[in-house]
Order: structure tokens, then sequence, then C-alpha cells
């Protein structure tokens, strides 16, 4: 449904997007994440038309967006970032103008307007000026207009920015109850959204696809950070030397507090240490306290992940980046 | 078509929206009075407009540029622009429509004009044809300002520069062609050319109810010469 084939876009001088290619099947919800300024909203924003790519091209339903532009403009809604609207418009003014440009009928129009305003929570303000209006119910009005003309794929660029918990969560629900209806490409740097509602996950950094799965496959890589978290009453060096002579381990961190060495293991890949810590310790008598694992989250893949593209970027490396336990991501 | 005409519709109600507007009609209707008042509203003089409408054009210069300064910039700025050039229309059909809604403006702010011609009708007995060639030039002097004014809009995000390269554009069009074709050193081939395109000049024949049609070929090639010169520029914005 939607195809991008080796992005390239530079400003100027600057590189935003560097060589990013995807394909999102019909009816997927794809999360695209990326810190700020990773180059999301100008991919975007070359799926959407706005912005010509300097190289490589995209389609959407089978329209190229350069090419076939109006076709493609047809089948898309889009919410861009910042949701620039008229403030001088009313609610029901602006969505009947944005159905008019659409080309919609009068009846069409009636119809639907009222369907995308009962569905985004707008009844209340719907004669209200934009311009009055919160940042919430202004994002609201941004997600009704791209709703409107039921299309069959929706972009939206940072649909959350701005919003609080409560309607950052109505957002996440609304986008659910499009599932299945909609192709939706959905742009943020806020994790959990992407975690709850994405079939797919893209992560972009410094202009680059870096990752790309499911949340749990990404979780997967990232289990790999995970790590054990042991306290035993015990001299520093007589825990420290128990835990490292167990093969699967790869770092151990101690820190003594009150008597008890509070130790950090990391393993080994994928390995589970805690049966052979428990051992190792108290073979050797040394009372353990607590033992806990550790599963690092997709946030802290995220931020690992992005963070050495930064670092990568700045020493004009051109390695791919790391994982934890140097494993290359399975793009 | 009603895709522009939308267009066109918004871009009239928001310049209704604007303080600017009322500003620049309120100046206006009272300078236009003015004009009619001290110019040829008096017993003995002939019942026309002429000469109302002839100053009304030089004012518009620096009139018209007030209105036309906000209909690309203000999108640019406010980046609703985004929303604008990803719904399926042209970039052409977004220009046109920008123009209309100017134009329509343009209408009203003129239509004090008609009062007059009421006015004269009622203490007088004038004669309608060169009321209504004059009224036909001012609209394609209108016209011309506002395609000017579109296509100045679509360079940039300032009103100010906005207003300000339109004017220096419309005033040129007058003043400095005036200027220059009464400047000795200036080769008299190059005063015919410049004497055509004076807007002022253009616009006498039909303010002397003359439908001339290298006048009236003059004001729609410009028209659309900087309609089409506002699309380019509207379409190479996607290109930076």
């Amino acid at each position: 449904m939607i195809k991008a084939n080796h992005l390239v876009k530079w400003y100027g001088p600057t590189l935003a997007v560097e060589d990013v290619s995807f394909e999102i099947p019909a009816g997927q919800i794809v999360g695209f994440l990326g810190p700020n300024g990773a180059g999301k909203s100008t991919t975007l924003r070359i799926l959407t038309g706005y912005l010509p790519p300097t190289s490589g091209s995209a389609s959407i339903d089978g329209h190229d967006v350069m090419r076939q532009s109006e076709q493609a403009r047809a089948t898309i809604g889009y919410l861009p970032e910042g949701t620039p609207l008229y403030g001088e418009m009313r609610v029901t003014e602006y969505l009947d103008y944005r159905g008019r440009l659409f080309g919609m009928d009068r009846t069409k129009r009636k119809q639907r307007m009222e369907i995308v305003i009962d569905r985004c929570g707008l009844a209340q303000v719907r004669s209200r000026m934009i311009g009055q209006l919160s940042r919430g119910n202004r994002q609201r009005v941004g997600l009704a207009q791209a709703l409107l003309g039921e299309p069959p794929v929706l972009i939206l660029d940072e649909p959350t920015a701005g919003l609080d918990p409560n309607q950052i969560g109505q957002v996440r629900q609304l986008i659910g109850e499009l599932r299945g209806k909609h192709t939706i490409l959905v742009s943020t740097h806020i994790l959990p959204e992407v975690e709850k509602t994405a079939d797919r996950v893209m992560i972009i950094a410094g202009g680059q696809l870096v990752a790309e799965g499911t949340p749990d496959e990404l979780r997967q890589q990232v289990r790999s950070g995970s790590r054990v978290l042991v306290e035993a009453k015990a001299s520093r060096d007589v825990v420290h030397e128990a835990i490292k002579q167990i093969n699967t381990v790869r770092k151990v961190e101690i820190q003594l507090k009150n008597g008890w060495s509070h130790a950090i293991v990391t393993p080994k890949g994928n390995a589970d240490v805690r049966e052979e810590i428990g051992k190792a310790l108290l073979s050797r008598e040394v009372p353990i306290r607590e033992m806990r694992y550790e599963a690092a989250s997709l946030e802290a893949f995220f931020i690992q992940i992005t963070d050495t593209r930064r670092s990568q970027s700045t020493t004009q490396e051109s390695q791919r980046p790391k994982l934890p336990h140097d494993q290359t991501p399975q793009v | 078509m009603s895709q522009t005409l939308t267009i066109a519709k918004r871009e009239l109600s928001a310049l209704f929206f604007s303080p600017i507007a009322y500003l620049v009609l309120g100046i206006f209707t009272f300078i236009v009075s003015m004009l009619l008042l001290l110019t040829q509203f008096s017993p003995g003089f002939p019942a026309e407009i002429r000469e109302e409408l002839t100053w009304i054009v030089r004012l518009l210069m620096f009139v018209a540029p007030a209105i036309s300064m906000r209909l690309l910039s203000e999108e640019l700025k406010e980046g609703t622009i985004e929303l604008l050039m990803t719904a399926p229309i042209s970039d052409a059909q977004v220009v046109v429509g920008k123009w209309l809604g100017a134009i329509c403006f343009f209408g009203v702010l003129m239509s004090p004009i008609l009062v007059h011609v009421v006015v004269l009708e009622i203490k007088a007995n004038p004669d309608y044809g060169p009321i209504f060639t004059g009224l036909l030039g001012l609209l394609l002097v209108g016209g011309l300002y506002m395609a000017i004014g579109t296509c100045i809009s679509a360079m940039t995000d300032s009103q100010l520069i906005s207003y300000l390269i339109t004017a220096l554009i419309t005033g040129g069009l007058t003043i400095g062609m005036y200027i220059l074709s009464v400047v000795q050193w200036v080769p008299n081939s190059i005063k015919n050319v410049l004497y055509y395109i004076n807007v002022d000049q253009q616009f006498d024949g039909f303010s002397k109810g003359l439908i001339d049609v290298r006048n009236l070929l003059f004001f729609v090639s410009g028209i659309i010469f900087f309609l089409f010169l506002g699309v380019k520029m509207l379409e190479s914005r996607r290109w930076r």
C-alpha cells in the first residue's frame, strides 16, 4: 500500500533522509519512531507529496507520489506535524471546506462530518472557532479532517504531541479502532504509544532506517541487554570471583553497601545466568538476599540504537549501529 | 473547478475576518468619496466618474498589495500550506482560487463607486458607456495587481515583504514607467515599449469609453503571465 524506494533527501548541504526503503502492506498499523530531527517528518512529507525526494521514489496504492501526485494524495488522510489549521474557521466550516477540497458531494460531506465529529469527540466544540480551541481539541480537528474522506491510507505525524496522558490514551484508542479499515503510518517519539497499537515498528535515526520489526521482535533483540541484580553478603572480591568464573557472564559490577555486595551481572547473549550465580555463591556459602532478572525495555533499545547513530554521525563513521552485545539488528 | 471556488470562498471569508480588510475598506471608501466630491461633483461638470477612476487606479498601486499580501504568505507562515498542497488539487487551482478570492474582495472594495453612480443618476444624467468601460478597466487593473500580488505572496512567508515587493512592481508599472519615459537618455524605441506597459496609459482608453483590444490584451496577458509565474513559484517551493 505504501512503498518507499531508496528515498534520499538533501536540504541544501544537510542530508535529512539517507536511502530509506520500506513497504507497508494494506491494513497494517506501522509506528514510525525516531528522535527529533531524525528524518521522520521529512519522510512523511515525501510520502504525502509535499516534498519531492532528492532521489528515490515512493508510491501510495500504486500511484507514484511525484508523477501521479493528485491520485496518490486523494488516497491519503494526512495530519501534519503541529496540526496547522485555519484559526478563523469554525470546526464544522473547516471540515466542510476540507470535504470540498477532496471533491466530496454534499450528502457525503454531511454524513462523514457527523461520523468524524462523533468519532473524534468534537461534538462539544463543533461550532467553536478553531483558533480558540485547546491544543488537544485542535489535534482532534486535525485527526477528523484526516479521517473525513475515508482515505485508505492515514499518515499521522506526531498525533499525540502536546497532549496530556488522558488524551494520548484516547488518540491511541482511536487509532486502534481504525485497525483494518486503513493502512496507518504514525510517527512519534513516544514508545508506549507504538508498543500498544502498532503491528510493526520502524526506527529511523540520523536519516536512516536502523531497525524494523514487530514490537515483540524488537523486544527480543533487546533481551540481550538484560541483566541480573544480586545482593550477597560477602566481600566484593569473593562475590566477583564467584560470578566471574561463570562462562556465560560477560561483565560484573559490584558495589558494597552496609556489608552487602550489590552485583550487576551482564550475561553473554541471551543466557539466563541466575541458576549459575546461585550455585556459585551457595557453593562458597555466601548468603543471598535478593536476585532479580531485569529485562531491558524497548525504550532502552531505542535509546541505545539512536544514540549509537548520533555518536556515529558525529565521528563520521559509516558502520551499522551496534546492538547490545554487538549484535547487528535484523533489518 | 469547484475546488478552485472552494479556495476562493475561503479566501474571501478569511479576508473579511482580518481587521486589515476593514481598515482598507474604510480608508478606501473615504478617499474615493473625497475624490468624487473634489474632482467632479459640482454643477457644470460632466456627469462622469472618469477622473475618479483614474485616481483610483493610481491609488490601487498601494492599496492592492495590502489585499494580496496575505494570500499565500500567511499559509506559508502558519504551515497551513502543507494541508493545502497535500490535498488532491493542483497548484494552479490553489493559485487561481486565491486570486479569485482576492478579486471578489476587490469587487467589494470598489462597491462605493456604484453608490457614486447612483448619486450621479439622481443629480444628473450620466453617460453609462464610459462608466461601464471604466469599471471594466478597473476590474482588469485589479485583476492584474492581484495576480502580481498572488505571485509575490507565493515567494515569501512574510506579509510585509510580500506587500513591499508587490507595491514596488505595481508602482513601477505606473510611476516607474512614467519617469523612464520622460528621461532624456532613454532611446525612443524603448520609450515606446515603456509607454505600452504603463498601466495608467493602458487604463486611459477604458476610462474614455474605449475598449481597445490592445489594452484588453495587455491586462489579460499580464494576468495570465503572473498567475503562471505564481504557480511556478508555488511549485518551486516543493523543490527547495
